[in-house]
């Protein structure tokens, strides 16, 4: 009898032993993602994959369990400051990861920067953030506009397409993206022979601005659309029966896999950069791609690896400082250190700027068994942003 | 006979009272969340003058808060203006932008007016989502806060910020309680009960409708600025269309009709869209259940309803009110 007491007490004691050190604080990280708003399906599909990635790599770092406390920015600038503030100051992250949108990281930049809070951005492109709004406490996972843009430029020219038309919807980032392209071309020494810039909302009908592209007779047509306005601009092409005579180039959110079946015939052929497609062949894309569509029955897009590799990022961040995110100069310094080959290939910060430096892949979709798809057509390796005015 | 202490002004007092008790006592988001309301309340307040007691029914009153938000981002950042003066000229430039607007559509009413109201809106917001000067759809970011050091207040600490706003909103509260209170608030909500009566009694029911709509973009310029100071951003979302909306289902939540019905509704329905949105996803769904609520249950909003019951009480007659 004395003896079970005994045994009890030694299995007793171990609790006690063991309890300090899963009730260890967990790591808190704020998703500061749209859930409701036009990019709901964005800010779901990124928290997913973040999830998947902590399944992956592991969710528990040194006794901390990592949780993810969710905000909703709805997509718009002054919620997502708001919320922002809630989660730096009320539920006190230990990181952040998001947004979706350019427009709530502008508005986010500042508070995140004065509170020193490690900041890992999963989608927005701004430009900005890699230049003259930089901060040594922001990386970022996914890429800046004109890095995906930029290098298409000197790609188009350095393969035969001499005079170039360009087009894009008239709102600043479409501006942007296209001063990017023209900025690379014309570097590389290709001309712009005409460009066209139809109102963002409310075109339904690209005709007149397609019948002067083919009476221009460009080598080729670089656009930029993005979302709703990428399904209508790319079945007018289809239907206008430009495809044969004019080659479409444009940033890879042109055709994304989200929506290419609604664009119909008019996406075949397309030829785009983007920083991720589904069918990247490597041995880290077929590790992600199996484990999202045994969760998730369907393919990864290139929102949920940006997800997915963030969750990563975080992961061997927390690991390289032992869980301890007290020191979180040290953490900052550990997340702007790590390096990995994932499913876009070989990853790493530039140190200049916290910018993702990543393979920018050009891809060209063509119809096999009836269904329109990309394929890697060419890699373009190591690109980074081409910072200007940060200086940190 | 008028009286100093309405059921009006005794909330008000109360709310007052309750806020500042609060930007002491909460923390940093706490005391951030008091400011981003008390703005709010403003914005609601000036909607009111038109939807509650003027009847016009706008649905682009955020055209005048971006107006003012713009105004302070361009001024401050671009030209190195001091703050004190931009406030005053993003209130004038909102209230000159209002006048323009206003010969136009004050003649209109009911879907015609809201119609017309959301139309213009638009255009601002369209103007500025395209206008790569301004930053475009990025927005404005950089924007500094009013230094306040004279009065012994640091802006930057957001508990004296949250302070800043509630003091300025106090002094709107007043000025409009005061105006409505008057004569001419006295016409306008004649106006509203019955414009042919008004207007054959000689009175210019164009001219007051125009001075109120003036007056409601200027407090909106107000809170504009008061916005982008807080948030040191401004971007073309500030005027969409659905900004203005979410402020008339504050000011109908509340209660249209009196000022502090405004500010009760701007109060709860941020309180609430906070607290829901934190907990789950579907927060929006919430958030309709509740407006459904109020339209079945509470049809004066959340403060008229309060305020009739309140009326009706004998306590509140015994304290030597009439049932006003």
């Amino acid at each position: 009898m004395k003896k079970m007491y005994f045994l009890l007490m030694v299995a007793l004691s171990s609790l006690f032993l063991l309890t300090p050190i899963h009730a260890a604080e967990p790591v808190k990280v704020g998703m500061i993602l749209p859930y409701s708003g036009v990019y709901a399906g964005l800010g779901k599909e990124i928290t997913r994959a973040f999830e998947l990635g902590l399944e992956v790599f592991g969710d528990e770092v040194n006794g901390r369990k990592i949780v993810l406390v969710q905000e909703d920015t709805e997509g718009k600038p002054n919620s997502g400051l708001s919320k922002t503030k809630k989660l730096i100051f009320s539920d006190k992250v230990d990181v952040l990861v998001g947004p979706v949108s350019s427009g709530v990281l502008a508005a986010m930049r500042d508070t995140v920067h004065n509170s020193k809070t490690p900041f890992v951005i999963a989608n927005a492109g701004h430009d900005g953030i890699s230049g003259a709004k930089c901060s040594p406490w922001i990386v970022r996972t996914s890429f800046s506009n004109r890095q995906v843009v930029r290098p298409m430029g000197k790609w188009m020219y350095d393969n035969g397409y001499r005079k170039v038309y360009l087009m894009a919807p008239d709102y600043a980032a479409g501006h942007q993206m296209m001063d990017h392209f023209k900025a690379g071309f014309k570097e590389a020494g290709g001309t712009i022979i005409g460009e066209e810039y139809p109102p963002l909302q409310g075109t339904k009908d690209f005709g007149p601005y397609l019948a002067k592209v083919k009476e221009a007779k460009p080598d080729a047509l670089f656009v930029f659309f993005a979302g709703g306005p990428a399904i209508q601009f790319v079945k007018s092409f289809g239907a206008f029966g430009l495809g044969n005579t004019i080659p479409l180039a444009g940033a890879g959110w042109l055709t994304s896999p989200l929506y290419i079946k609604a664009q119909g015939e008019g996406a075949n052929n397309i030829i785009g950069s983007a920083n991720y497609i589904p069918s990247i062949d490597n041995a880290a894309n077929k590790a992600y791609q199996d484990a999202f569509k045994a969760k998730h029955k369907r393919e990864g897009s290139e929102f949920a690896v940006q997800g997915y590799d963030s969750a990563r990022v975080i992961v061997e961040a927390l690991k390289a400082v032992n869980g301890d995110t007290s020191d979180k100069k040290a953490f900052m310094d550990a997340i702007r250190a790590v390096t990995f080959d994932g499913p876009r290939g070989k990853m790493r910060f530039d140190s200049k700027n916290g910018n993702i430096i990543q393979n920018i892949y050009v891809y060209k979709n063509s119809k096999t068994n009836g269904v329109i798809a990309p394929s890697v057509f060419d890699v373009i390796k190591d690109v980074q942003d081409p910072s200007d005015s940060c200086t940190m | 006979m008028k009286k100093l202490f309405t059921l009006d002004r005794f909330v008000a007092l109360f709310l007052i009272a309750l806020s500042l008790l609060l930007s002491e006592s909460v923390e940093y988001y706490g005391q951030e969340l008091i400011a981003e309301i008390t703005i709010l309340a403003i914005f609601a307040m000036s909607l009111d003058l038109l939807v509650g007691y003027a009847g016009l029914v706008s649905l682009g009153h955020a055209a005048f808060l971006g107006i003012g938000s713009y105004a302070t981002g361009i001024l401050t950042v671009q030209y190195g203006w001091e703050m004190f003066p931009t406030m005053l000229i993003s209130i004038a430039l909102a209230g000159l932008v209002s006048a323009l607007v206003g010969i136009f559509v004050v003649r209109l009413e009911g879907i015609f007016f809201i119609m017309i109201t959301l139309a213009v809106s638009q255009m601002f917001h369209a103007y500025f989502l395209k206008n790569r000067e301004f930053g475009g759809d990025d927005g404005m970011p950089g924007i500094q806060r009013l230094d306040l050091e004279a009065f012994g207040l640091t802006v930057f600490d957001p508990a004296d910020f949250a302070k800043f706003t509630l003091i300025v909103a106090v002094l709107v509260y007043i000025g409009l309680d005061l105006l409505m209170s008057s004569p001419f608030g006295r016409y306008l909500i004649g106006i509203h009960q019955n414009e042919n009566r008004m207007r054959s009694l000689g009175v210019p029911v164009e001219q007051y409708k125009l001075a109120i709509f003036i007056i409601a973009g200027m407090v909106a310029g107000l809170s504009g600025s008061l916005q982008a100071q807080h948030t040191g951003f401004v971007s073309p979302d500030a005027m969409f269309w659905t900004v203005s909306g979410v402020v008339l289902i504050m000011v109908i939540a509340g209660g249209t009709g009196s000022l502090v019905g405004a500010v009760v509704g701007a109060v709860i329905v941020r309180l609430l869209s906070h607290q829901i949105s934190s907990l789950t996803e579907h927060w929006m769904l919430f958030m309709g259940l509740f407006f459904i609520a109020i339209v079945l249950f509470a049809s004066d909003g959340i403060y008229g309803t309060f305020a009739k019951y309140c009326r009706r009480s004998r306590w509140w007659k015994s304290a030597g009110n009439s049932s006003d």
